[in-house]
C-alpha cells in the first residue's frame, strides 16, 4: 500500500502540528526522522485514521482517508503501533491479542488463535502468553505492541518509535524483525534513532516543525554532510564553528567530528560523513539556530 | 455484531476481575443484611411468601449496591485514554457505536453478576430459616425486575457522565443524586424519590411484593409521576428508565471521537 500525502495540515487549537506535508511513501521499509514535536506522531495518527486532517489530501493504497469508507478500507489492512501504547493490565497477553484480533475482524477462531501463537513465538512472548499484562517490563510491552500490529497480516504497518527505551540487543532484534516483515508491505517507522533507519531503510523522510524537509534515499541524507564533515584533533577547546557530533578523548588529544559548511579549524581534515552527520547537517539547514 | 460481542465479552472479563467490584458489592450487601432495622425482610413473618421476601431483599440491595457500581463503572469509557489504548482502538476497523454498545452491555453484565449472586446467597440464607425452595426462582425474578433495570440505568450514566465531567466529579455528583433522587423522603424536599423514574425500583418491587414498597406512590411533589403501584406502573417505570438511559449512550460515540481526535 503506497501513501500519497499532499498539502496535509493539522492544527490543535493554536498549534499547527502539520503545516502542509507533501510526502510519497512507496512500498518497503520507510524511515521517518525528526526532532521532538516535529509532527511525526500527528502524521502517523492521521494515517491510521485516528485523527482527521484539518485540510489536505491523504491517499493510502488509493483510499481517501478523509472518507468513512476509505478510512475503514485502510484500517482493515493496517497494523498500527501508537507511541506510548497502553495495554489493559487485567488481560493476559493472549487475551489482549485475541481482543485486538477480533476487533480487526479476524473472525475465524482457529485461524486467529494460530496466528496469535505464531506471533507470540516471533516476538518471544510464548511463555508469558497466559500472564496478565500488569507488571510487564517496557520491552515486553513493546513486543506485545508489535505483535498486535502484525495481527491480520496488514499490508501497511505504521510504527511510532517502536524501539524507544529498548536495550541495544532488543532494539536490533526489533528493527531486524520489522525489516524482515517489510518484504512486500509498506512499513512506516518513526524514530529518533538514526542508526535504526540507517540499518533498515532504503528510503526516509525527515520532518521539522510540521514540514517534510527531506525525502528520498537514505544516502541522500548522508550527502547533505558531504564535504561538510571534519575531524579535528586538539588538546585545546573544541572548535567553535559548526556542530560537534562526537568527541573521543585519546592520549594525543581529543578527536572531534564536526559538521560545518566551512573548515572549522586550520588543522581540520575532511572525513566521510555518517547518516547521523547528514541528519545534523540537514537539521542545520532546516531549522537555522 | 461480532465486534459488539467481542467488546462485550472482553469488557465483561476485565471488569469481573476487578477486586473493587466484588469488594463494594460484598461490603454494601453485608451492611444491608446487618443494619436493615426491624422493618427489613429479615423480620418478615415466617409464612411470608417467597416473592415478598426476595422482592424486599432486592429492593434493599437496589438502594445501595448501584452506588458502588456507579463508582466502579465511572472510568470504564475514559480509561482507554488514561491507559493509552484509545489511539489503538480508534485505528481498528470497528465502528465506535459497536465499541460503546459492547462496553455498555459488558458493564451491565459485569455488575449484574455480583448483584445476582448477592441475592442468591441471601436466598440461600433465607432458605435455611424458611425452607421454601421457591425462594431461589423468586430471587432471580426479583433481580430481573427490581435490580437489573436500575443497574442498566446507572451503567449508562456512569459510563458516559465522566466523558463530560471528570470521573471524580461524576462520582461525587452521582452519590449526591442517589441520596437526593432515591432515598430522601419525598416529603421533605422536592425530589425524584418514589417516582416512576427512580432506578431503585420501588414500582417493580411493589408489584412483586403485592403492597406499597418504600416510597412508591407516596404523594408529594411531582405527584403525577407517582401513580398507584401495580403491574402497569411497574412496567411503565422500567420503560421510562430505559428511555432515559438512551440519550447518554447515543451521545457516547461522538463524545469519545471528539476526545480521541483532539
Ligand atoms: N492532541 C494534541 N493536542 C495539542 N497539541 C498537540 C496534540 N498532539 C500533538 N500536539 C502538538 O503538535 C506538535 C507535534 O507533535 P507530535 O507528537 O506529532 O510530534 P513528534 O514528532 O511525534 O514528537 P516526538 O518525537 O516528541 O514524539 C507538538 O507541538 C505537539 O505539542
Ligand atoms: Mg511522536
Amino acid at each position: 500500500m503506497d501513501i500519497m500525502i499532499s498539502g496535509l495540515r493539522r492544527r490543535f487549537g493554536r498549534v499547527e502540528a502539520l503545516r502542509g506535508v507533501d510526502l510519497a511513501v512507496p512500498g518497503g521499509m520507510f524511515g521517518l526522522l525528526g526532532t521532538n514535536g516535529a509532527g511525526k506522531t500527528t502524521l502517523m495518527r492521521v494515517l491510521a485514521g485516528v485523527l482527521p486532517p484539518t485540510s489536505g489530501r491523504v491517499l493510502v493504497g488509493g483510499h481517501d482517508i478523509t472518507t468513512r469508507a476509505g478510512r475503514l478500507a485502510v484500517q482493515r489492512r493496517l497494523g498500527y503501533l501508537p507511541q506510548d501504547l497502553g495495554l489493559y493490565p487485567d488481560l493476559t497477553t493472549h487475551e489482549f491479542l485475541d481482543y485486538v484480533g477480533l476487533l480487526k475482524g479476524l473472525d475465524d477462531d482457529a485461524a486467529r488463535r494460530r496466528q496469535i501463537g505464531e506471533l507470540l513465538d516471533m516476538v518471544g512472548l510464548a511463555d508469558v502468553a497466559r500472564r496478565r499484562l500488569k507488571g510487564f517490563s517496557g520491552g515486553m510491552r513493546r513486543r506485545v505492541g508489535i505483535a498486535q500490529a502484525l495481527l491480520g497480516d496488514p499490508a501497511l504497518i505504521v510504527v511510532d518509535e517502536p524501539t524507544a527505551g529498548l536495550d541495544p540487543e532488543e532494539r536490533i532484534r526489533f528493527r531486524t524483525l520489522l525489516a524482515q516483515i517489510a518484504g512486500h508491505r509498506t512499513v512506516l517507522l518513526s524514530t529518533h534513532i538514526v542508526e535504526d533507519v540507517a540499518q533498515t531503510c532504503q528510503e526516509a523522510a525527515v520532518m521539522a516543525s510540521g514540514r517534510v524537509v527531506f525525502t528520498g534515499p537514505v544516502t541522500g541524507i548522508i550527502d547533505r554532510a558531504q564535504g561538510a564533515t571534519w575531524e579535528v584533533v586538539t588538546q585545546g577547546p573544541p572548535p567553535s564553528t559548526g556542530v560537534v557530533v562526537s568527541a573521543v578523548g585519546r592520549p594525543g588529544g581529543t578527536h572531534y567530528r564536526v559538521v560545518s559548511p566551512t573548515k572549522p579549524d586550520p588543522a581540520a581534515v575532511p572525513v566521510q560523513p555518517s547518516l547521523e552527520e547528514g541528519y545534523v547537517a540537514l537539521m542545520r539547514e532546516a531549522v537555522p539556530s | 455484531m461480532r465486534r459488539f460481542f467481542a467488546v462485550c465479552r472482553y469488557e465483561f472479563r476485565m471488569q469481573i476481575r476487578k477486586r473493587s467490584l466484588w469488594l463494594s458489592t460484598a461490603g454494601l450487601a453485608v451492611l444491608i443484611a446487618v443494619a436493615q432495622g426491624d422493618r427489613g425482610p429479615r423480620y418478615l413473618p415466617a409464612d411470608a411468601d417467597a416473592a415478598r421476601v426476595m422482592g424486599s431483599w432486592a429492593l434493599l440491595f437496589s438502594m445501595l449496591l448501584p452506588i458502588g457500581f456507579g463508582m466502579v463503572l465511572a472510568d470504564r469509557l475514559v480509561r482507554d485514554h488514561r491507559l493509552g489504548a484509545a489511539s489503538l482502538l480508534a485505528s481498528l476497523p470497528t465502528r465506535p457505536g459497536a465499541l460503546v454498545a459492547g462496553k455498555y452491555a459488558g458493564s451491565v453484565a459485569a455488575t449484574a453478576v455480583p448483584a445476582l449472586l448477592a441475592l442468591l446467597v441471601t436466598a440461600a440464607g433465607e432458605f435455611v430459616h424458611r425452607g421454601d425452595p421457591a425462594l431461589f426462582p423468586s430471587a432471580v425474578a426479583a433481580f430481573a425486575v427490581v435490580l437489573l433495570p436500575g443497574l442498566a440505568f446507572v451503567a449508562a450514566f456512569a459510563l458516559v457522565g465522566p466523558l463530560v465531567l471528570s470521573a471524580p466529579l461524576f462520582r461525587v455528583l452521582f452519590a449526591g443524586y442517589w441520596f437526593w433522587g432515591n432515598l430522601l423522603g419525598p416529603n421533605y424536599l422536592p425530589s425524584l424519590t418514589g417516582t416512576l423514574l427512580t432506578p431503585i425500583g420501588d414500582y417493580p418491587a411493589s408489584w412483586l411484593i403485592g403492597e406499597r414498597a418504600l416510597y412508591a406512590g407516596t404523594p408529594g411533589w411531582l405527584s403525577f409521576l407517582r401513580p398507584e403501584p401495580g403491574g402497569g406502573a411497574a412496567l411503565l417505570s422500567v420503560v421510562l428508565l430505559a428511555v432515559l438511559a438512551t440519550p447518554p449512550l447515543v451521545f457516547a460515540s461522538p463524545l469519545l471521537a471528539r476526545r480521541t481526535s483532539s
